[in-house]
């Protein structure tokens, strides 16, 4: 018995209406997954996920958000995540859903599959894309985040701006 | 090198069977009894499992509240139920009993006083027994 344990859970924001981006803040989702929480598991699950509940990281334009809670009850908080409804925030609600991408141990195996996870979204994007200017934009996100060949002596640096 | 025809070992023939259950009983009966100390007006049956299933929505959500949970006799007159729950919800069920506190801004309380997953051993109460 020597350290607490947690679970991390990635999960990302999808909502329609663009307005909602500018309302993704710690509070407010944090407020809204206790809210669902509460709902679902009562008063008990919302004690017990609150115990070391924090939201660790937030993007606001990629709507990705980084929950932690304790590893014993991590299933009572990924099993009210699909509860979410809306987010509130400066008296504004927007309808919004909560997809759960990766549930990792640590930051670090969240931040690995984020990296991933994002490379193939650029890669996608890229194929969905309409405009020439935004082509050539996401042309350049995907070269900057891949291996350059040209310097094998330099340290091998993964170039990881996953999270941009 | 393959060996050569090999005798199928003979198997006896088996004279019994073991089974063990782990896992018990599939529900759990309890037998409750409602404390109102103001002598107000009685819960009838249907207020009654409203109020079994608003204790477990407070205390477990609407995941508590849709535990299956059963009436199965109800007497008005001492406010004294069998409820019967699934095995995996007893916990969740005696929990939100026991931290019930009100019912229509009224004092009450849940007294449990005999628990079995066999309905048969509620019939009889060594507690009452008159020696």
């Amino acid at each position: 018995m020597v350290r607490f344990k947690n679970r991390y859970v990635l999960c990302e924001v999808v909502s329609e209406d663009p307005r909602c981006r500018q309302c993704i803040e710690d509070r407010a989702v944090s407020l809204a997954v206790r809210d669902a929480i509460g709902r679902v598991h009562g008063d008990y699950g919302l004690a017990c996920c609150s115990i070391s509940f924090t939201v660790k990281y937030l993007n606001a334009y990629t709507g990705t958000v980084l929950l932690r809670c304790r590893k014993d009850f991590y299933r009572l908080l990924c099993s009210a995540l699909p509860f979410v409804r809306q987010l509130e925030g400066r008296n504004q609600r927007y309808p919004c859903a909560l997809r759960t991408l990766h549930v990792g141990g640590t930051i670090r195996t969240c931040q690995k599959f984020l990296i991933q996870y994002n490379r193939r979204q650029l890669l996608m994007l890229l194929q969905n894309c309409t405009n020439e200017e935004e082509r050539r934009c996401i042309q350049k996100s995907v070269l900057s985040c891949s291996l350059t060949e040209e310097q094998p002596q330099s340290g091998d640096e993964d170039d990881d701006d996953g999270i941009e | 090198r393959p060996a050569g025809s090999m005798e199928t070992p003979e198997v006896p023939a088996a004279t019994y069977e073991r089974r063990v259950v782990r896992s018990g009983a599939e529900h759990h009966y309890l037998r409750v009894r409602l404390e109102l100390p103001d002598g107000g007006a009685r819960p009838s049956v249907a207020q009654f499992k409203q109020l079994v299933v608003s204790a477990l929505r407070e205390l477990h959500g609407e995941v508590g509240a849709a535990l299956p949970v059963d009436v199965l006799t109800y007497e008005e007159k001492t406010l004294s139920a069998i409820l019967r729950v699934i095995s995996s919800g007893l916990v969740k069920l005696w929990s939100a009993l026991t931290l019930l506190g009100f019912y229509q801004n009224r004092r009450c309380a849940f007294r449990v006083l005999q628990t079995s997953p066999f309905l048969l051993a509620l019939s009889g109460n060594s507690r009452e027994l008159v020696l």
